[in-house]
């Protein structure tokens, strides 16, 4: 079984830049991707909160189209992993459902199967953490404010990971030479998931903004995500909170494409709204020395 | 309510909810909004309709009330099969229609904008993503799929 990218919207079409560090870290770690034509996952707080066996069948054409190039799907964003990998268990369980969702595509001549497994990235890089060390050129030694997001953890079904204590994301943070800082709330959501982000603008930002109070007192130098539509929403939500806190926010494959090396104008971290330089700077500096020694 | 939004509710057991308000403590979204998880979810094992308030909407389905449940109903998935008698009755986030026509003819909730593609440009990635939106004839199959479904029955023009 191969992997197949499941960019997602967000990350194609309003932050590519975590398309680009996605591809560029993933190639660098020698995982080959097989090309599938995607749609939306589709969102989970919108399309699924109006007609689930819509959004059920939606879905299942994504995942039917990666099953017929028997690959598995890696999702680098917590919304999408919360549709394909929520659908894919729902049908594994409710064979009526099954049945329903392969009426519908076999109009388009598409059928579901379940032999693709929807996985989330962090998982596979968790399971490289040798293989990320030997690539690590430069360690930025950032202090790093982890945001989880909900969907990769929750609902916790039958995965193993811990929902109240995750370790994950620390493990790799610190595998990259830099540290994660405590903060309350850091397991909250961002405020923005289940069509409250467009729905309701002054709850949206009243939970990002006790959120970002307490990342700032910690005194982080960034945000770290594993999704972009938490980073849509810690990015841009800052903005719209009137810049008060001016903490930059990294997916996790822009973290750890600036630790391998690779300039922040090739990832493409310098399109984000809240400024990342100081970032860029401390990765450039990290750089030179490097080229100094060598 | 209606009977068939009660049958389709048992199978996220809040039949087994003893109130003890433990999802309302948890809840991300009350402290910002007028969402009353234990309350709702007492409303609707009374058999009350809860399918016209707008505080359905407030909640970002982030799911800690459901994994923190000492009795183990699974609350927000059963927000979410709420919200959908909700969508139906009429009661939906009027904002919420754009992302979702966006889908539907699109295929994608979000779609690029002019701005977005030049960035591509800029950073090295093809203007137009592989996916569906930019290949005529897979879009047109998704159209055909979206044409079938329940969903484009809620959002016909009109």
């Amino acid at each position: 079984m191969s992997y197949t990218l499941f960019p997602g919207c967000i990350a194609r079409n309003m932050y590519p830049s975590i398309e680009k560090s996605t591809r560029m870290v993933f190639k660098e770690l020698g995982l080959d991707m097989v090309e599938v034509k995607f749609t939306c996952c589709p969102a989970p707080g919108v399309i699924r909160s109006y007609d689930f066996d819509s959004w059920l069948v939606i879905a299942a054409r994504n995942l039917a189209a990666a099953e017929e190039k028997e690959a598995d799907l890696i999702t680098i964003c917590n919304g999408c992993y919360g549709t394909l990998e929520a659908a894919h268990r729902h049908l594994s369980k409710h064979p009526e459902s099954v049945a329903m969702v392969n009426a519908k595509l076999s109009g388009i001549d598409m059928r579901y199967g379940g032999t693709s497994k929807v996985v989330h990235f962090v998982d596979v890089l968790d399971s490289m953490l040798p293989q990320i060390a030997e690539k690590i050129k430069v360690e930025l030694g950032l202090r790093v404010a982890i945001h989880y997001g909900c969907h990769y953890l929750k609902p916790s079904c039958d995965s193993r990971r811990s929902v109240e204590s995750p370790e994950v994301l620390e493990r790799i943070v610190r595998a990259l030479g830099c540290e994660s800082v405590d903060f309350p709330e850091k397991l909250s959501c961002c405020g923005a998931g289940g069509g409250v982000w467009s729905g309701d603008e002054r709850v949206s930002l009243g939970i990002l903004d006790r959120k970002m109070r307490f990342i700032k007192e910690s005194g982080a130098d960034c945000i770290l995500d594993i999704c972009p539509f938490c980073h849509l929403q810690l990015d841009q939500g800052q903005k719209r909170l009137k810049n008060r806190y001016d903490v930059p926010v990294l997916h996790l494959n822009q973290l750890i494409g600036l630790s391998f090396g690779i300039k922040d104008k090739v990832l493409g971290v310098h399109t984000h709204m809240v400024a990342t330089r100081d970032i860029a700077k401390k990765a450039k500096r990290a750089r030179m020395d490097l080229e100094a020694e060598t | 309510m209606s009977r068939d939004l009660k049958d389709e509710l048992k199978e996220f057991d809040l039949a087994k909810c003893v109130q003890c308000g433990k999802c309302t403590a948890s809840c991300t979204s009350g402290r910002d909004s007028n969402l009353r998880t234990r309350r709702l979810v007492f409303l609707v094992k009374s058999g009350k309709d809860v399918s016209m308030d707008r505080d359905l909407w407030a909640c970002t389905t982030c799911y800690t009330c459901q994994e923190r449940c000492p009795k183990g109903v699974k609350v927000t998935d059963a927000i979410i099969r709420i919200r959908n008698a909700a969508a139906w009755s009429g009661n939906r986030p009027s904002i919420h229609l754009t992302a979702i026509r966006s889908l539907l003819d699109s295929s994608d909730g979000f779609p690029i904008t002019p701005d977005v593609a030049k960035i591509r440009s800029m950073i090295g990635l093809p203007i137009a993503p592989m996916d569906v939106a930019h290949d005529e004839r897979e879009k047109e199959r998704f159209r055909k799929l979206v044409s079938s479904l329940a969903i484009s029955d809620m959002f016909k023009e009109g």
